[in-house]
C-alpha cells in the first residue's frame, strides 16, 4: 500500500476556494496534504480521514513579516504549511473550532484579502495582456501570411483564456462585496 | 483628517472598532483577539488573517504604530490620529443608540 501520491491540479488565482475544499476532500479521504512544488502537483500523505478546514491568505506584508504573520496564524490554532504562489498555506482540525471558522471574520476582509491578490496577481497579469498579447495579435495578424495567422491565433486563445481570469474575479469580488452590504 | 481616512474608517467596521478601542492601551494582535471575545461573551471572535491584514493596514495609515516586539508578537498602541477617529466613532454610535432609543419610547 502507498504512503505517498502526488495529484496534479490547476487552479486560476481566483479560484482559491476550489483548492481550500480539494484539500479539505482529501484530508477528509485520510490523504494529508504536505507539499504543493512548482510543477503543481500536490503531494499527499497517507492519514487518518479528518476534517480539517484549509485557507488561503494572500498578503505581501505577512510574507515579508514571516515570523510575526505565522506566530498569530498559531496562536489561533492554525498550522501553516508553505506559501506558493504568493499564497500562504493554512489549516486546523474542525473539531477545535466553534462553529465554521475561517482566518477571515468579517466580509470587509475578505474584500482587503481579494484587493491584495488584485493587486499582486492580477493587475501584472492586466498589463502582459494589454502590452503584449493585443499588441501581438494585432502584430501578426497584419503579416497576411500563414504564420502570422497561427501565431494571432495563439495569442487569441491567450487573450480569451485572460478575459475569462478577469471576469471570474470580477465575479468573485462583486459577490463578497454584495453580501457585505 | 484626510478624505482616504474618511471613506476608509467612518464609519468603521464593527471589527475595526473593536481592534482600535483595545489599543488605547499596548497590546499584540492575538491578546486583541482574546480581549475582544471576553468583552463580548465570546459572541465576536477575530480571525488571524482579518486581524494581521487590519493591523498593518491601520499602521500603514497612521491610527496606530508599533510599539515592540516580544516573542515574535508585534505589540501596537493607538496614535492620536487613531484616538480622533476613534472619538468621532464612539460619538456616531451614542448618537445612533439614544435616537434608537428615542424613537423605541415614543413608540410605546
Amino acid at each position: 500500500m502507498k504512503n505517498n501520491k502526488i495529484k496534479f491540479r490547476f487552479f486560476t488565482i481566483p479560484q482559491w476556494r476550489q483548492e481550500e475544499q480539494f484539500l479539505r476532500r482529501e484530508h477528509n479521504n485520510g490523504w494529508k496534504f504536505t507539499q504543493l512544488n512548482a510543477l503543481i502537483c500536490y503531494h499527499f500523505e497517507k492519514c487518518e480521514p479528518e476534517d480539517v478546514v484549509y485557507q488561503l491568505d494572500y498578503n505581501p506584508d505577512g510574507r515579508t513579516h514571516k515570523a510575526e504573520y505565522v506566530q498569530i496564524f498559531r496562536d489561533c490554532g492554525w498550522e501553516y504549511l508553505q506559501d506558493y504562489a504568493g499564497y500562504s498555506y493554512f489549516r486546523k482540525p474542525a473539531f477545535k473550532m466553534d462553529g465554521n471558522e475561517e482566518i477571515f471574520s468579517d466580509n470587509s476582509s475578505k474584500l482587503d484579502f481579494m484587493r491584495r491578490v488584485f493587486k499582486g496577481r492580477i493587475l501584472p497579469l492586466i498589463s502582459i495582456f494589454l502590452c503584449i498579447i493585443i499588441p501581438q495579435m494585432l502584430f501578426q495578424l497584419h503579416l497576411k501570411n500563414i504564420y502570422g495567422r497561427i501565431f494571432a491565433g495563439i495569442f487569441a486563445g491567450l487573450g480569451v483564456l485572460y478575459l475569462i481570469l478577469f471576469l471570474q474575479f470580477t465575479i468573485q469580488f462583486l459577490k463578497y462585496r454584495k453580501t457585505q452590504k | 483628517m484626510d478624505t482616504h481616512i474618511r471613506k476608509v474608517y467612518i464609519p468603521m467596521t464593527e471589527t475595526g472598532f473593536y481592534i482600535l478601542f483595545c489599543l488605547r492601551e499596548t497590546i499584540h494582535g492575538y491578546g486583541i483577539i482574546q480581549k475582544v471575545e471576553a468583552l463580548t461573551q465570546g459572541e465576536i471572535k477575530l480571525s488571524p488573517g482579518t486581524m494581521y491584514g487590519s493591523l498593518s493596514k491601520m499602521e500603514k495609515d497612521g491610527l496606530i504604530r508599533f510599539v515592540r516586539e516580544e516573542d515574535k508578537r508585534k505589540f501596537y498602541c493607538i496614535t492620536e490620529l487613531g484616538n480622533l477617529v476613534l472619538k468621532m466613532e464612539m460619538k456616531r454610535i451614542e448618537r445612533l443608540y439614544r435616537t434608537m432609543k428615542e424613537a423605541h419610547e415614543n413608540e410605546k
